[in-house]
């Protein structure tokens, strides 16, 4: 996906950004700067522009960091992937009528699932709340980092991963469940074939396979519940040994 | 039939690639699509001399071989694909043991036929797991041999020990597994791991014969006789050893519980019935077949839909009658290790149906149609993400159950896409017999049979020792010959292997 991302940008070696090394990173993140994003005037760039020396450039990072608003983010991969997004933002943000006609079905559909999301949102709080007020943003926005929630620009459907992960997690039914015990599956090695010469395809596909998986066997679960409910009341298992009979 | 020389029959026959043979049309009359069938270098020697044995002058009567009796599946009205042939295809009533064939719902001339299901409908195995290891069941397998012996009744003209009227039977054929949920046999997880969760919705218990029922009421929970077993297997190989743990089974040397059965005499008289029904259809709707035994009749017509009521309520007979079974194994085991099935974790694998016809959807040169697949002496074998596989198996496909014969070893196998596409979804189902029954009670001993699973160290139990030598080894292909050819022909994946410790049969 970054990879992507970094093509759609205009990057002249997409393909080859290893992460692994912090002197690519540094340096994919001073073409992001120089290129796309330019929030410091060319002077202010010196202490950025310092890949030999990785200890002012770290220095200066950090500010950069601060200046550009970014949140609070641990991992590289999560820092570039947000620069990558923002970079992309502002770029659209030039010229949006030079992108206008690009609507595909999928972004449609993406449309709908926060029209969805916020439906489902207002019959919780009854319309007793308004979902876009200011501060209700913040609220959600708050309680996502304070969970580390990825970002995402539709702040209901970061309320609903919110409203998961509360559940799975935190709440005091969550703690009760049994540790999930047996070998782990690695998802990635079932005899389930998704996109094998596709990675950017196949990943995300799993993904959302086994969280579809995940549900099915939450119904599953509760169907085998309600069988021994009522198992409870109708069941009274019989044998009489006279019955039986060995054939020849 | 059209008699031939041998090397004229051969110029019909082509080898695709290693597995794999088409048969072209013209090879029967009336082709309308053409045959497939898939072997390797063993078996194809089997298939190609049963061929030349029919081809010899002055050979009449007899089986028709297994070849043959693909073609003359292609010939009937409405075959969709291709007629198939698995690897432990063997001459049966009307269609091959081990054929399977697909005919179009939305063609008002497609047929079904009771010889494409079989007489033992929906005839299956279910594999149960325990948490014991072969060190655990070693010492006591004459016990439970007996136990199990004891428990469930089995031979010629047994009667079962779960007490059912004659209402209770009427129930239980509506319901199938349900009934046995119900009445507290069987545990809500076993219906989950069930081939359509162990209950075809389209059953009519009106539609069956009081003689059928008359003959199925003592029988429910008993295991019959011929090829039907319970077996007590440990693993012996893991192959993939993901999917094995997604089916609860993590080690080597693991104890298991295979059940091998079926509908016994109820759904033998259903079939009878049933084509007795049909000679009369065919007559009136002038339908022809290539073969007397191949008796059918169109799926929209009164016959049609009365076969496939009643068919259901004998497949619900089965599952009733299985799930039984584990009741009384899991009773057996409880008795014997002085604990709970819960505590010895004896959950259901699977249940497999290898005797049945269903309605699925499957593409069709690229097109997705409604099709009645008729599965003979063949197992459902359903890709991973499956909408009709449990839960639990969406990433490995569906579990088969192919029960080797007795004294060799069985094996479970996984659902692939690549089967889904070229052979709907469907996969061998057992070794497949080698001999016929006559010519292995003329040619073997069952002294000599029983002698050697004692020398193999398998506890064995039987209600009739002489007719042993029908199921012994020698009168079956080798399983593994079998299952290694679905293996590399891609149409399903080896996951397990058992070998038997302890034996019960008819």
């Amino acid at each position: 996906m970054l990879k992507l991302k970094l093509e759609a940008l205009g990057h002249p070696t997409p393909s080859e950004v290893a992460l692994s090394n912090r002197k690519e990173f540094a340096s994919t993140v001073l073409w992001l700067e120089d290129q796309k994003i330019r929030l410091y005037t060319i002077e202010d760039r010196e202490k950025l522009r310092n890949l030999d020396n990785m200890l002012v450039w770290e220095e200066g990072y950090k500010k950069y960091c601060a200046d550009v608003n970014m949140p609070p983010y641990e991992s590289q991969l999560e820092q570039l992937t947000w620069l990558v997004g923002h970079a992309i933002r502002l770029e659209y943000l030039d010229d949006p009528a030079q992108y206008e006609t690009i609507n595909s079905q999928p972004a449609g559909q993406t449309k709908s699932n926060g029209a969805l999301s916020q439906q489902k949102v207002q019959t919780i709080f009854n319309g007793s709340i308004n979902v876009h007020d200011k501060e209700f943003i913040s609220g959600v926005r708050a309680l996502a980092s304070k969970l580390k929630v990825p970002y995402h620009p539709n702040h209901l459907l970061q309320l609903e991963a919110v409203a998961r992960i509360v559940h799975e997690r935190v709440a005091p039914t969550a703690s009760h469940k049994t540790a999930v015990t047996g070998t782990p599956f690695p998802f990635d090695k079932g005899n389930d074939v998704v996109s094998a010469n596709d990675p950017a395809l196949d990943y995300p596909m799993r993904i959302l396979r086994l969280l579809q998986i995940q549900s099915l066997r939450q119904l599953q679960t509760q169907i085998n519940e309600t069988i021994v409910a009522v198992q409870n009341l109708t069941a009274n298992p019989k044998t009489d040994t006279k019955l039986g009979k060995v054939g020849r | 039939m059209v008699v031939r020389p041998y090397v004229e029959e051969l110029k019909y026959l082509e080898k695709i690639n290693d597995h794999c043979w088409r048969i072209k049309k013209g090879f029967q009359p009336n082709m309308n699509v053409e045959g497939v069938f898939y072997v390797n270098s063993r078996l194809e020697q089997l298939m190609l001399e049963e061929l030349k044995n029919s081809c010899r002058p002055g050979a009449v009567g007899g089986f028709l071989p297994g070849v043959k009796q693909i073609a003359n599946v292609a010939a009937l009205p409405g075959i969709v694909g291709r007629s198939i042939g698995l690897p432990d295809i063997h001459s049966g009533y009307g269609f091959a043991i081990g054929n399977m064939a697909a005919f179009d719902m939305d063609d008002p001339l497609s047929v079904v036929s009771p010889g494409g299901v079989g007489f033992d409908i929906n005839c299956g195995v279910r594999l149960l797991r325990t948490n014991l290891f072969e060190k655990d069941v070693q010492p006591l397998k004459e016990q439970l041999a007996q136990s199990l012996f004891d428990h469930i009744p089995v031979g010629v003209g047994s009667k079962g020990i779960i007490p059912m009227n004659a209402r209770d039977l009427e129930e239980a054929l509506e319901m199938g597994m349900d009934w046995s949920l119900r009445e507290g046999y069987v545990w809500a997880e076993d219906k989950e791991h069930c081939e359509e969760y162990g209950r075809m919705l389209n059953a009519d218990p009106a539609k069956v014969s009081m003689r059928a029922k008359k003959r199925g009421l003592p029988q429910l929970g008993t295991l019959g006789a011929g090829n039907h077993y319970a077996e007590i297997q440990v693993v012996d190989e893991i192959y993939d050893k993901w999917s094995a743990s997604k089916m609860g089974i993590e080690e080597k040397g693991q104890v298991v519980v295979m059940i091998h059965s079926g509908s016994r005499g109820f759904g033998h008289q259903v079939a009878t019935d049933a084509l007795v029904e049909m000679e009369k259809a065919m007559k009136r709707d002038k339908i022809e077949t290539n073969d007397r035994q191949l008796a059918c009749a169109r799926i929209n017509s009164p016959e049609g839909q009365d076969y496939l009521k009643a068919m259901a309520a004998a497949a619900n007979f089965a599952w009733v009658n299985r799930s039984s079974m584990t009741f009384l194994t899991r009773q057996a085991f409880a008795k014997m290790f002085k604990t709970t099935p819960d505590d010895l974790d004896m959950h259901v694998i699977y249940d497999v149906s290898h005797n049945i016809a269903k309605v699925e959807n499957h593409m069709v040169d690229g097109k997705e149609r409604k099709l009645l697949v008729h599965r003979k002496g063949s197992t459902r074998a359903f890709p991973p993400h499956h909408p009709l596989i449990p839960v639990d198996y969406q990433l490995t496909g569906q579990p088969v159950l192919v029960g080797g014969t007795m004294g060799t070893c069985s094996y479970v196998l996984t659902g692939t896409e690549r089967g889904m596409q070229e052979t709907f979804g469907s996969t061998c189902h057992g070794a497949g017999r080698a001999l016929s029954r006559a010519k292995s009670r003329r040619n073997l001993d069952y002294k000599d049979v029983l002698d050697k699973l004692d020398q193999l160290g398998i506890a064995i139990r039987v209600a009739s020792p002489k007719l042993v030598m029908e199921e012994a080894p020698e009168s079956y292909k080798d399983v593994t010959d079998v299952v290694d050819t679905c293996h590399a022909a891609g149409i399903s994946k080896k996951c397990i292997k058992m070998r038997p410790i302890a034996v019960i049969k008819g």
